[in-house]
C-alpha cells in the first residue's frame, strides 16, 4: 500500500528539490516605451538662430536626476516651435513623437507659462481637427523670466470645455510628460 | 445577509441507528430523538423532513419526532433548526427504525476549532465562522466581502471588485489566509491583490483573531483566516446544487454548481463558478470600467485506504479579470490632485457598459494539494500535505501605442509547500502536535512588459518547526507552543543605471514565535480566555527591494535593504457570557505592540521625472501599537426574532514618530433584526415554505479622525450608514428543495466613501443594489 504513496511522494518532492536555491538571472526588459529626451526647438519666424531647450533623463523614473537646459528668447518675436521626443535608452533610438503622431487623437500637448506677454498656441491639428501640439507658435512680448511647462496628456477629453484652446483643467487622461524649462525673454 | 455571531451550528457528531425486528412494506415507522451534545437536553423545534415523501415533522418538547407508514426504501432526511445550517442524511429504511441524533451546540462549536480532527492551539483563541448558508446566500460576493460584517474584520479595497480582508488592523503579509490548509500565495504585497479563492468551494470560513497561530508559517502576526471545504458526506447517490443570483448594480450574474458522490472506493466533489459584472453605479453615476469576469473550478477527492489511512486530493483553478475605475488611473501627482477635486470622475460615461478595459487585472491562481493522514493508533496520527500553487498576475495599464494589451506588470509566482505533522492525544484530553513546514517561493517577472519591475525576481526557501501542547483541566484549557522558522532569500534585481545591471542579494532570517493561551470556565455560562503571543516577521521582498514608480501610492517606492525583522507581542482577553440559549454576549479586547514595525514613509524629497515631480516613499521602521475592542451580542425573542449587535473599535499608533498609523479601520457598528416564522408554512399539500426570514440590517461606519492631515492626500471621508434588507425562504417540493432570497444593499441609495477604499480619492462607493437568488439542491 505504501508503494503507491512513495511514487506520488517522489514525484512531488522531486519537483520541489530539483530546483536550486538561487534565483536565475532575470531578463532585462527593453523599456521601449520610455521617453528619455524631450527637445523643444524654437525657430524665429523672421530668421535667426534656433533656441533649443531640452530635458534628458536616460535612466527613467528614479535613479539620476534629469538634465534640463532652458532657453533665452528675444522680446517681441514670433517663433515656430517643434517638439522632439526620443527614447535614447534604447539602441537604436526610438522616435516617440512618431508614435504620438500616429495616435494623434489620443494625445495633446499643453503649454503653460508664468511669463507675462508670452503665449504659445497650436499650429497643428489631429485627424479630427483638434489641436495636437507637436508644432506650435511662441510669441513673446516684453522682457521677463520664468518657466514654460510642457505637458503631454494621453487620452484627454479633447471635446471638454476649453481643452482645444489649450486649457488643461477639464482634459483628464494621464500625464505622460510634464516638464518645466527655465526661460528668459530679453 | 444573516451573519450571526453565536451560531447554532448543528454538527452531527453521532448518529446511532437502532433497528427493531418487524418489517412490512409500507407500514414502517421512523422514530427518533434529537438531543444537544453539551447539555444532554432534548432539542425542540428541530424540523425533520423526509425529502422523498415530502413529509415533515417538528420535534416536541422532549426532542422526539415520528413518521408513520413509511415505505421500505432509501430516504434523505433533512434536519433544520433555527439559525442553523440545514443538514441532510441518507438512510436505507428496511424496517422500523429509531434514530438517536446528538447535535453539538453553539457553545462547544464556538470554543473548539478542530482542524483536521485534532484539538490544537487555536482552540482557546477567539474565532468566528461563516457556514455554508452564509456562503450560498452571498454568492454575489467575493471571499473578502463575505467577511466584512464580522467584528474586528474590515476590508481594504481598490474599488468594488478588488478587496482584501484586514483583521485587527493587519493585512497582506501580516495576515495568513489558509485555503484548504495551504497558505494562500500571492498575498505578500499590494493592497490591490484580492485573495484568489472561490468561496463557493468552501463550506466554512473561520477567522481566528488570536495572538499567534503557530501551526501555520507565513509570518502571521496573530490572526488567520481558514477557508475549508467539509468532508464529502457518505451519500451513495449523486447530489449537488445549483446556485444562481442576479444583482442589479453592475447587472451581475453569478452561477455556481456543486456535484458530489460517495462510493467506498472514492468520493468526489466538483465545484464550478461563473461570474460576470459590468460597471457598477453610485447613486449618481456609473463607475466606468469596474466590471469583473470570473471562472473557477475545483475538484476534491477523498479516499479511505483502510480504517487508518486517508487520502484526499484537492485541485482548484481560479481565473479572474477585474476592471479598475478608469478615472482612477493617473500619470502624476497633479493628475491625482485634479482627479481628487472632481465632482464626477474623469471618463464617466452616461450609460452602463460591461467591457473591461485597461486599467485592469488578469489573475489566475491554481492550487493542487495532496494530503495523507495515517492513524498509528486511535490517539496518534501522522499527516503529510504536499501542495503546489501558481499565481499568474497581469496588470494592464493605459499605455501608448498598442501596448495597452501588454501588461505593465506580469508576475508568475510558484509556491511549493510540504507540511508534516504528528499529533498525539493523551487520555486526559491533552494533545501534543509537532510539525515541520517547508515553503519554496519562486517569483519571476515577465520581461515582455517592457518595464523595469517594481518588485525583483526572487526565490525564497522557508523551513519551520513547531510544537504545541493543549491541556484540559476541570474548568480550564491551556495551550502552550513555540515555533521557529528559517528563511533564505535569493534576489536578482535589475538596477536603474544605464546600462541596467543585475545585482544580487542573499539574506538569512531566523524567526521565533511563542504562544500561551488559557480559557477558564468561570461558571456554566461564562468563560474568560486570555492569550499571549510573540511573533516575528522578516522583511518581505517588496519592503527590502522595491524600486520604481508605484501607481498605487502615486509615488516612487523605495525599498530599504537595512530593514530588520519585525517583532510583535499581542495579548487578547475575551469574555463570553451565555446565560441562556436566547442571549449571548462577547467582548474581546486586544493590544499588539510592535518593535521595528515596517511601514511606508512619505519622504520630504520629491523626485523629478519626465512626468513631473513625484513624492518618494521609502520603507522605514518604527515602534507601533494597535489596540482595539470587539463587542457582540445576540438575543432571540419567542423563537422568532433574532437581534444582533456588533461593534469594532481599533486604534493604531506610531510610537516612534508620535503619530497615528495610516490605513487603520475606523470604528464601526453593525446591527440586524431577523424575523423568522417558527413553523413551516404549507402552500399546498406538497409545497411548503420553511425558514421564512426577513432581515433588516444596518452598518454604521464612523469617520477616521485618528489621522493627521499631512499623512494623506485627502482627508478621510465622513461617517456613513448603510441599510440592508433581506427576504429568504426554503421551498420544499416533493422531490427538491429550493432556497430563494432577495436582498437590498445600500437600500437608501446614499452616496458615501469608505476610508479603506483607494477608489475614494476619485469616486463615490456603489449605490442601491438588489440581488435575487435561487438555490436548488438535488
Amino acid at each position: 500500500m505504501f508503494k503507491n504513496y512513495r511514487t506520488v511522494l517522489l514525484v512531488v518532492l522531486g519537483a520541489v528539490f530539483f530546483t536550486s536555491c538561487d534565483k536565475d538571472d532575470p531578463e532585462i526588459p527593453n523599456g521601449e516605451e520610455l521617453i528619455t529626451t524631450v527637445t523643444y526647438t524654437m525657430t524665429p519666424s523672421g530668421g535667426g538662430t534656433d533656441v533649443v531647450m531640452s530635458f534628458r533623463d536616460l535612466d527613467g523614473d528614479g535613479g539620476d536626476e534629469p538634465v534640463i537646459v532652458g532657453g533665452t528668447l528675444a522680446a517681441n518675436t514670433t517663433y515656430n516651435g517643434t517638439l522632439e521626443l526620443l527614447n535614447e535608452a534604447n539602441d537604436p533610438t526610438i522616435d516617440i513623437a512618431e508614435e504620438v503622431s500616429e495616435e494623434d487623437i489620443d494625445h495633446q500637448f499643453f503649454f503653460q507659462t508664468d511669463i507675462t506677454d508670452l503665449t504659445v498656441s497650436y499650429s497643428d491639428q489631429d485627424s479630427q481637427g483638434n489641436p495636437l501640439g507637436i508644432s506650435s507658435t511662441v510669441v513673446t512680448g516684453g522682457t521677463g523670466s520664468g518657466q514654460i511647462t510642457i505637458i503631454l496628456r494621453h487620452e484627454p477629453n479633447k471635446s471638454a470645455a476649453g481643452v482645444s484652446d489649450g486649457m488643461i483643467d477639464n482634459a483628464g487622461g494621464e500625464t505622460d510628460i510634464e516638464i518645466s524649462f527655465p526661460v528668459d525673454v530679453n | 445577509m444573516l451573519i450571526r455571531f453565536y451560531k447554532f451550528i448543528l454538527g452531527f457528531v453521532f448518529i446511532g441507528v437502532t433497528v427493531s425486528s418487524i418489517a412490512q412494506d409500507c407500514n414502517m415507522s421512523i422514530l427518533g430523538t434529537v438531543i444537544d451534545e453539551s447539555s444532554n437536553l432534548p432539542l425542540t423545534y428541530v424540523n425533520v423532513f423526509i425529502q422523498e415523501t415530502g413529509t415533515g415533522v417538528v420535534t416536541d418538547d422532549k426532542g422526539n419526532f415520528a413518521f408513520a407508514n413509511v415505505c421500505k426504501g432509501e430516504y434523505h432526511i433533512i434536519f433544520s433548526h433555527i439559525g442553523c445550517e440545514t443538514q441532510r442524511y441518507h438512510f436505507d429504511i428496511e424496517q422500523d427504525t429509531f434514530l438517536n441524533i446528538v447535535l453539538s451546540h453553539s457553545e462547544t462549536s464556538l470554543n473548539t476549532v478542530v482542524i483536521q480532527g485534532v484539538k490544537n492551539e487555536l482552540s482557546n483563541q477567539s474565532n468566528i465562522s461563516l457556514d455554508r448558508k452564509d456562503i450560498e446566500d452571498n454568492n454575489n460576493q467575493s471571499i473578502s466581502s463575505l467577511l466584512q460584517n464580522e467584528t474586528g474584520v474590515h476590508l481594504i479595497k481598490n474599488g468594488n471588485g478588488i478587496s482584501k480582508p484586514v483583521v485587527h488592523g493587519l493585512f497582506g503579509n501580516r495576515l495568513t489566509i489558509l485555503n484548504n490548509g495551504i497558505i494562500q500565495s500571492g498575498q505578500q504585497w499590494g493592497n490591490d491583490h484580492s485573495p484568489e479563492i472561490d468561496p463557493f468551494a468552501a463550506d466554512k470560513i473561520t477567522i481566528i483573531k488570536g495572538a499567534s497561530a503557530l501551526a501555520y508559517g507565513g509570518g502571521n502576526l496573530g490572526s488567520v483566516i481558514l477557508v475549508q471545504p467539509k468532508k464529502i458526506s457518505k451519500e451513495p447517490h449523486l447530489h449537488g446544487q445549483i446556485n444562481y443570483s442576479f444583482e442589479t448594480n453592475g447587472r451581475g450574474n453569478n452561477l455556481n454548481t456543486r456535484l458530489e458522490k460517495y462510493t467506498p472506493q472514492l468520493a468526489f466533489r466538483l465545484n464550478g463558478t461563473l461570474r460576470k459584472y459590468g460597471d457598477s453605479k453610485t447613486p449618481n453615476y456609473y463607475l466606468r470600467n469596474t466590471g469583473l469576469a470570473e471562472a473557477n473550478l475545483s475538484l476534491q477527492l477523498e479516499k479511505s485506504w483502510n480504517a487508518k489511512t486517508f487520502v484526499d486530493f484537492y485541485s482548484s483553478t481560479f481565473n479572474t479579470q477585474l476592471g479598475v475605475l478608469r478615472g482612477s488611473h493617473i500619470g502624476n501627482l497633479p493628475d491625482l490632485e485634479d482627479a481628487i477635486g472632481r465632482e464626477i470622475p474623469f471618463f464617466t460615461e452616461p450609460d452602463y457598459n460591461d467591457s473591461i478595459d485597461a486599467p485592469r487585472q488578469e489573475v489566475s491562481h491554481h492550487l493542487t494539494k495532496l494530503r495523507l493522514k495515517h492513524f498509528i493508533k486511535d490517539n496518534q496520527s501522522v499527516e503529510l500535505v504536499l501542495a503546489g500553487q501558481l499565481n499568474d498576475r497581469k496588470e494592464y495599464d493605459v499605455r501608448r501605442g498598442d501596448r495597452s494589451d501588454t501588461p505593465s506588470l506580469s508576475l508568475r509566482q510558484y509556491t511549493f509547500n510540504s507540511d508534516l505533522k504528528y499529533a498525539h492525544d493523551f487520555a486526559s484530553d491533552w494533545s501534543l502536535i509537532i510539525g515541520n513546514q517547508n515553503i519554496i517561493t519562486d517569483n519571476t517577472n515577465n520581461p515582455d512588459t517592457d518595464i523595469l519591475p517594481l518588485i525583483p525576481d526572487y526565490r525564497s526557501i522557508r523551513t519551520g518547526v513547531f510544537s504545541t501542547l493543549s491541556m484540559s483541566f476541570s474548568s480550564a484549557q491551556l495551550s502552550l507552543g513555540w515555533r521557529y522558522d528559517y528563511e533564505y532569500q535569493s534576489v536578482a534585481a535589475i538596477t536603474r543605471s544605464q546600462p541596467p545591471e543585475i545585482i544580487r542579494y542573499q539574506n538569512d532570517f531566523n524567526n521565533f514565535s511563542m504562544l500561551s493561551s488559557i480559557k477558564i470556565d468561570i461558571s456554566e455560562h461564562q468563560s474568560l480566555s486570555m492569550s499571549n503571543g510573540i511573533s516575528m516577521r522578516n522583511p518581505a521582498i517588496n519592503e527590502l527591494y522595491s524600486n520604481g514608480l508605484h501607481q498605487g501610492v502615486s509615488g516612487i517606492e523605495e525599498g530599504n535593504v537595512d530593514l530588520q525583522t519585525e517583532k510583535a507581542l499581542k495579548q487578547t482577553v475575551e469574555y463570553k457570557w451565555l446565560p441562556s440559549p436566547t442571549f449571548s454576549f462577547n467582548a474581546l479586547g486586544y493590544i499588539q505592540r510592535f518593535k521595528d514595525y515596517i511601514y511606508l514613509q512619505p519622504e520630504e524629497e520629491v523626485r523629478l521625472t519626465i512626468r513631473g515631480a513625484f513624492p518618494v516613499f521609502s520603507y522605514r521602521q518604527t515602534d507601533a501599537r494597535i489596540y482595539g475592542l470587539d463587542l457582540s451580542s445576540q438575543f432571540t425573542l419567542k423563537n422568532s426574532i433574532i437581534g444582533l449587535v456588533k461593534y469594532s473599535y481599533l486604534r493604531g499608533y506610531d510610537v516612534g514618530n508620535d503619530t497615528p498609523l495610516i490605513y487603520m479601520p475606523p470604528p464601526s457598528l453593525f446591527g440586524s433584526v431577523t424575523f423568522r416564522a417558527d413553523r413551516s408554512i404549507g402552500l399546498t399539500s406538497n409545497v411548503k415554505l420553511e425558514e421564512v426570514e426577513v432581515e433588516i440590517n444596518n452598518r454604521y461606519v464612523l469617520q477616521q479622525n485618528h489621522i493627521l492631515p499631512q499623512q494623506d492626500f485627502l482627508a478621510p471621508p465622513g461617517a456613513y450608514n448603510l441599510v440592508g434588507l433581506k427576504l429568504s425562504t426554503n421551498v420544499f417540493l416533493p422531490e427538491y428543495k429550493f432556497r430563494f432570497f432577495i436582498k437590498a444593499d445600500n437600500l437608501l441609495n446614499i452616496s458615501y466613501r469608505d476610508y479603506l477604499n483607494r477608489q475614494r480619492y476619485f469616486a463615490d462607493d456603489v449605490g442601491l443594489s438588489l440581488t435575487a437568488g435561487v438555490n436548488l439542491k438535488f
